[in-house]
């Protein structure tokens, strides 16, 4: 087991690797450069050549490159070229926020799209399956800056059940000091139920938003690992043998089901992390997402680069525990 | 029961990242934060575009990071509530000698920073000199600080052959004096511009390369105080209490929430969560209106938005054409379909505000497509020619909805037989290749001014340098008279020189103004005390929730 898991972790290297050389020459191939987009219309051509030599912008590419991962070997992430924020500073800020919110994304994909498939299984080519398959489908298509705004007009604007956008009210963030900066456990561990009120209120829209998809992914997932599994013989013997509907299902059929379940959760919520950007940006939520988002617009290279390889590697690691979890729901799997 | 080895372990490992994320994730940007206000009572919140890049004067140029600062601090002469008209500041006077090189600065008395620490004329040299000098210690420019504006805005860095400036002289505490090369009627106007804000030396000293950053702390002499900033989220600021002008600021606390997109700015403006917002757009003018508990508010128009027309392209090169291109687009009526009241058009290249430099003698070039055939005609080009126009793939406040925008000039070009073909490119290159020669041949972009004065519009476009996009045009004369209004101290006097390049520029026609537009702002009905400022970033010290 452990040694599986130390080879899965140095095999890593490569993969970072190539992800920083990936990321690299992207963001360079793309044109435009950050000095002319820090320093706007008005600035001269004699400018931005200053500029660039003040940023090392002139220099190689390779060399660069080089630069970048002697650095990244130290885990010096560097600093912002527009800000001059270091980078690491910013992820240990700003992480928090995109996994609360992809947490709490994946929670509603879960714990709705699992039984939303199940049902849909059990209940094949009836009204219900038509009915949560096309809802699925529907939740696959929807662009999700569209299904923010949309949830935003309708609960915040008209309805003004839920609040917009931000982590926590106006009014609470001057007395507000966090703790570990997830506000959900920081509420608790100030044992401030009315806080807690206030963080969940502020992450509801946004996470509906986010889990949308997971969510009709996961359904569709889970109703056809269910579908292949109750065809199976065993299914059938259970039947037979007099064993009622719910235990077929929940005990003998999802168990069994649950490895492509598992699967495509685990990669969902690795996308959840990184792919926050637009749901991030809409509901203004101070995340990993919206400050990439502003690193490309900006052309600011170690915020994309950092964000980059940050993501790479919190992806790498959800899929890693996603594996070790086989082995917890399938004993025929052994890491030896 | 046993749990398996491999159980074990895994139970393990999840129990290792759990503890890991929920320790290892103490924000660090929470400074300040040990005296919660007394109050909840006042708290201003104000809907920006976007984060701050920085809270440093003197080292940015975005509006987000301006509108910040102007909070935070005052300049030695700031510009009157909603007008480019100048008010002292941290100066109570100033004046020229008459030589018109040495500007003489009275500094008020009893002013302190936040931070307790007295401002004087030490404090002003200070900061004049980090921007200046590219060798001062205090600049610390080691840390990729670069501060270009002073180069733009006064000609270079100390000991540069084209540095405006060429001394600061410290006359006693509270008495400082610029000494410049060459005498610049503006320069009251240029020092009054949202960038250089004074700021505490102490502080400076003592954040070194972080100060303005969320890590560190920004301090002023102004309105409202720095608490904190939370990246990616809000800053914090608290009411001044000791601020020198008496009665100000009117409310407790402003909160500044940075919100990118224009369309959820609105939807929180409408749900009550922030107070008054900016940079929205035209087409959103109607919502708003529809909407009883807000009110829109235009911002006094200080920009153009304009098509360059690059002479240094064959059909182009030909006064006739650019004037034809002039006459086939109907300006009025896109203006009107794409602003509706939130933009004009004229000839002027300057704001309306500016009209004292401004000739009364030119009118727009009307729409007339037949003058526009006819003039093709005369230029040898009856049948038209190809054009390959530019738009920006951004939006800005001179030109909210580029495209469709671009679209209307190509329709109307198409009438008169030019055959415009339609390109944008990525933002960064885009504003890099204008500049590339030959540059692009037809290009859509704008200016807002960084002062009231007509030297910041026409200097950087049609001045030394600042045509390297339409294939380095030159007018001997138009250098000759912006050079000598420059030097000029009587605002009549620089009014008729700027008249005489303003009739020069509507003759050659290398940048067609199209527009001067009011960028939309929106508020709360219960908002009071909020006067825009022309420049495009004011504080709120008189700002108050009703």
């Amino acid at each position: 087991m452990w040694k599986y898991i130390i080879k899965r972790l140095f095999s890593l290297l490569p993969v970072l690797l190539g992800i920083t050389l990936l990321v690299f020459t992207l963001l360079h191939l793309i044109p435009g450069d950050p000095a002319v987009v820090l320093l706007g219309e008005r600035a001269t051509p004699e400018q931005i050549e200053a500029f660039r030599q003040q940023l090392g912008l002139n220099q190689p590419l390779p060399l660069q490159y080089i630069t970048f991962i002697g650095r990244l070997i130290r885990f010096d992430f560097g600093s912002s070229i527009i800000s001059g924020i270091p980078i690491a500073e910013e992820i240990k800020i700003r992480w928090p926020a995109t996994f609360e919110l992809s947490v709490s994304a994946m929670l509603i994909a879960v714990v709705l799209g699992v039984p939303a498939g199940i049902m849909a299984a059990v209940r094949k080519n009836s009204w219900l399956d038509n009915l949560l398959m096309s809802g699925s489908l529907i939740g696959v298509s929807l662009p999700v800056y569209w299904l923010g705004l949309l949830l935003i007009y309708l609960f915040a604007v008209n309805w003004q059940l839920l609040p917009p956008s931000g982590r926590i009210s106006v009014e609470s963030a001057f007395n507000f000091q966090a703790i570990t900066g997830f506000y959900l456990l920081d509420s608790l561990l100030k044992l401030d139920l009315k806080m807690f009120a206030n963080v969940i209120s502020h992450l509801i829209l946004p996470a509906l938003t986010l889990g949308t998809i997971p969510l009709a992914i996961i359904a569709r997932i889970t109703r056809s690992a269910m579908l292949e599994t109750l065809s199976q013989d065993y299914i059938r013997t259970a039947r037979a043998k007099g064993v009622t509907g719910r235990s077929i299902v929940v005990k003998h059929a999802l168990k069994n089901a649950f490895l492509p379940i598992i699967t495509t959760i685990g990669l969902q919520f690795g996308t959840l992390l990184s792919g926050a950007i637009l749901t991030e940006t809409i509901f203004s939520w101070p995340g990993i997402g919206s400050w990439l988002y502003e690193g490309i617009l900006a052309r600011d290279y170690p915020v994309v680069q950092g964000g980059v390889v940050f993501v790479s590697v919190a992806f790498v690691i959800i899929n890693l525990l996603v594996d070790l979890s086989y082995a917890f729901f399938d004993p025929r799997i052994q890491y030896n | 029961m046993k749990l398996p080895k491999w159980r074990f372990a895994f139970l393990a490992i999840i129990c290792t990242f759990t503890i890991i994320i929920t320790n290892c994730s103490k924000p660090a940007n929470n400074i300040n934060t040990t005296n919660p206000p007394p109050s909840q009572q006042g708290v201003l919140v104000y809907g920006s575009g976007g984060p701050p890049v920085n809270l440093e004067p003197g080292n940015i140029l975005d509006g987000n990071s301006l509108i910040v600062q102007q909070q935070i601090y005052n300049r030695l002469v700031e510009f009157k509530p909603g007008t480019t008209e100048l008010q002292p500041g941290l100066a109570n006077s100033w004046s020229v000698s008459k030589d018109g090189k040495t500007w003489t600065f009275k500094l008020r008395p009893g002013v302190k920073f936040h931070d307790g620490t007295d401002f004087n004329a030490e404090a002003v040299k200070f900061n004049v000199e980090r921007w200046w000098d590219a060798k001062n210690p205090n600049g610390y420019r080691n840390a990729g600080k670069s501060y270009e504006i002073w180069q733009q805005l006064f000609g270079g860095f100390k000991g540069q052959p084209n540095s405006l400036l060429q001394n600061i002289v410290l006359v006693d505490n509270s008495t400082v004096q610029f000494v410049l090369k060459q005498p610049f009627a503006a320069f009251p106007s240029a020092i009054a511009s949202g960038y250089f804000g004074i700021a505490s030396p102490t502080a400076i000293k003592k954040a070194g390369a972080n100060y303005g950053t969320p890590a560190a702390i920004a301090v002023g002499t102004g309105p409202f105080i720095f608490k904190e900033w939370r990246t990616g989220d809000r800053i914090l600021l608290e009411k001044n209490p000791n601020y020198w002008r008496s009665g100000l600021p009117k409310t407790n606390q402003l909160v500044i929430r940075f919100i990118t997109d224009p369309a959820a700015r609105l939807a929180q403006l409408r749900a009550g969560q922030i107070d008054f917002t900016v940079d929205l757009a035209p087409d959103q003018n109607k919502e708003i209106e529809q909407d009883s508990n807000l009110v829109a508010v235009p911002r006094p128009s200080l920009n153009v938005g304009y098509l360059a027309l690059n002479p240094s392209y064959k059909p182009l090169s030909d006064v006739r054409v650019r004037q034809a291109i002039a006459h086939a687009i109907n300006k009025q009526q896109i203006v009107q379909a794409f602003w509706g009241n939130l933009g004009t058009n004229d000839a002027h290249f300057t704001a309306p505000s500016l009209n004292w430099s401004q000739s009364a003698n030119i009118k727009p070039y009307e729409y007339n497509s037949d003058k526009a055939k006819q003039l093709l005609a005369q230029a040898g080009y009856p049948n038209g020619f190809d054009l390959e126009l530019w738009y920006m793939p951004v939006s800005r406040p001179y030109f909210p909805t580029p495209k469709p925008i671009a679209e209307a000039f190509a329709a109307d070009l198409n009438a008169v037989g030019i055959r415009v073909k339609l390109n944008t490119k990525d933002w960064a290159a885009y504003l890099e290749d204008r500049r590339n020669p030959p540059g692009f041949q037809a290009y859509m972009l704008g200016w807002t001014a960084d002062y009231g004065d007509p030297d910041n519009f026409y200097y950087p476009h049609f001045g030394p340098g600042g045509t390297t996009d339409l294939g380095n045009w030159k007018n001997d004369k138009v250098i000759q008279l912006l050079n000598q209004a420059r030097q000029t101290g009587e605002q009549s006097a620089r009014g008729k020189l700027y008249a005489q390049v303003d009739e020069i520029l509507h003759q050659e026609t290398v940048r067609l103004p199209i527009v001067h537009s009011q960028p939309l702002l929106a508020k709360r009905k219960n908002i009071e005390g909020w006067v825009p400022s022309p420049l495009g970033s004011e504080n709120f010290e008189a700002v108050e929730k009703k």
